[in-house]
């Protein structure tokens, strides 16, 4: 469809591909540690049931999928899987970092085989803190997440542009463009992590 | 067997007549009488525990000495360096005055020459009763012989024990990384490998360094507890 791509979609149809597809996002589980139990009570039990949101949690390969959730601890030799496998997933992608180990190492930050953050080898959007973090938490998480699709700008991907771009942006880009030199450029931050239970990252 | 606890104070002489120890005395002169004179010196907790420490060159017969005695569940087999980490514990209070650096090594019960020791814990499941051997491993070349071939649990164990101390075995079949990645550099279990991390950050979780209420006179004890709270 040169629609998208040429960026002349309607913005009653972006929206609505928008909401079509953030609810219907297939997880991707990745389960390290701890924090997998409740990643599994989240998306397996039907006392947390993640379904109710449209999330399906069962792709059969990272190349089915539309967003991965780690969880647990990240060591330096799960690593390179990681990335391999981010990389095998299929734009539109995105990722949520559940629990304090994906986050930034958590209680093992002094270890020797210890990744800090898996946010030093994939691009995160959704932290979810939490030793393990309530499953109700990762459900925020993802509704937190899918809110963000429904204001994504699907152009802009499609244009090449790297990573997140939220509508606003790009309407202040262009708004930015059209308007005289003179005023200043408002920086408005395009990818802004979200953290559950709080504002943006300082 | 051997007794469950038992609140009178033993003495050394009092263990003796304690039948729990007669279980343990008499394995170790079963030891004795199978590899003689490798058992360097034994410890025994009265009705407790057992320890053992024989020489480097009869490591793998005494496997197969206590294996023949009875003990044929295999615990674990690890490493021990004796050595005082030289970057202290960082546990230490920061407002203290920095303490000399402690660098005796100090080996535990039943004694050691060297500064890496290789240890393990046998089981005998019919007797209950459990012992932990253990041998000193030369400084100038950290390799014992393996234990694969008498308990094939020992393959991982060993596995394990070498990428942490750098212990080698001799005659094990497959001495690669197990939890490290393959590239590796250095010896995480050995005190002198610096943990970069905890060089970076101190560890936040100091002790509380305030005095109590009761001996603190001036009553001012409801300050914070964590005087490292203020740097994360």
């Amino acid at each position: 469809m040169g629609l998208v791509d040429k960026g002349r979609m309607p913005a009653s149809l972006t929206k609505l591909f928008n909401m079509s597809r953030s609810y219907s996002l297939w997880v991707y589980q990745w389960g390290l540690a701890c924090c997998a139990i409740e990643m599994g009570a989240a998306f397996g039990s039907p006392r947390y049931d993640v379904m109710r949101l449209g999330v399906i949690p069962l792709p059969a390969s990272p190349r089915q999928a539309d967003f991965v959730c780690i969880s647990g601890t990240v060591t330096d030799k799960m690593a390179p899987a990681v990335r391999r496998l981010w990389e095998q997933m299929p734009e539109p992608k995105y990722a949520i970092s559940m629990g304090s180990c994906a986050n930034c190492g958590g209680p093992y930050w002094d270890s020797y085989s210890v990744t800090k953050g898996v946010d030093q080898i994939i691009p995160i959007d959704v932290y979810v803190p939490g030793c393990p973090p309530r499953p109700e938490a990762l459900l925020e998480g993802i509704v937190l997440l899918q809110q963000r699709i429904k204001n994504e700008d699907m152009a802009a991907k499609w244009r090449g542009d790297e990573g997140f771009t939220s509508l606003q942006a790009t309407r202040e880009r262009e708004r930015v463009a059209a308007a005289p030199i003179s005023e200043p450029a408002n920086p408005a931050p395009d990818r802004e992590p979200i953290v559950v239970g709080g504002g943006p990252i300082e | 067997m051997a007794r469950l606890s038992d609140s009178t104070d033993t003495t050394a002489e009092d263990a003796l007549a304690l039948p729990g120890d007669g279980l343990r005395e008499g394995i170790i002169d079963d030891l004795r009488r199978r590899i003689g004179d490798a058992v360097i010196d034994t410890h025994i907790a009265p009705n407790d525990d057992l320890w053992v420490r024989v020489s480097t060159e009869s490591w793998r017969d005494t496997a197969v000495a206590l294996k023949a005695a009875g003990f044929t569940f295999f615990s674990f087999l690890s490493g021990l360096d004796w050595m005082p980490s030289p970057y202290g514990k960082g546990e230490e209070d920061p407002t203290a005055e920095p303490q000399e650096p402690d660098t005796e090594i100090r080996q535990g019960v039943t004694g050691g020459e060297t500064r890496f020791q290789v240890f393990a814990r046998l089981v005998d499941l019919d007797r209950h009763v459990g012992v932990t051997v253990k041998a000193d491993v030369p400084d100038d070349r950290p390799v014992v012989d393996s234990w694969s071939s008498v308990f094939a649990g020992a393959n991982w164990h060993e596995r394990e024990c070498h990428e942490m101390f750098g212990i080698g075995f001799n005659g094990h079949p497959d001495l690669r990384n197990m939890y490290l990645p393959t590239d590796f550099e250095g010896y995480p279990l050995r005190k002198d490998f610096p943990l970069l991390a905890r060089m970076i950050k101190p560890w936040p979780g100091i002790v509380d360094v305030e005095p109590m209420p009761a001996q603190d006179t001036a009553g001012e004890g409801s300050a914070s507890d964590e005087p490292a709270g203020g740097e994360s």
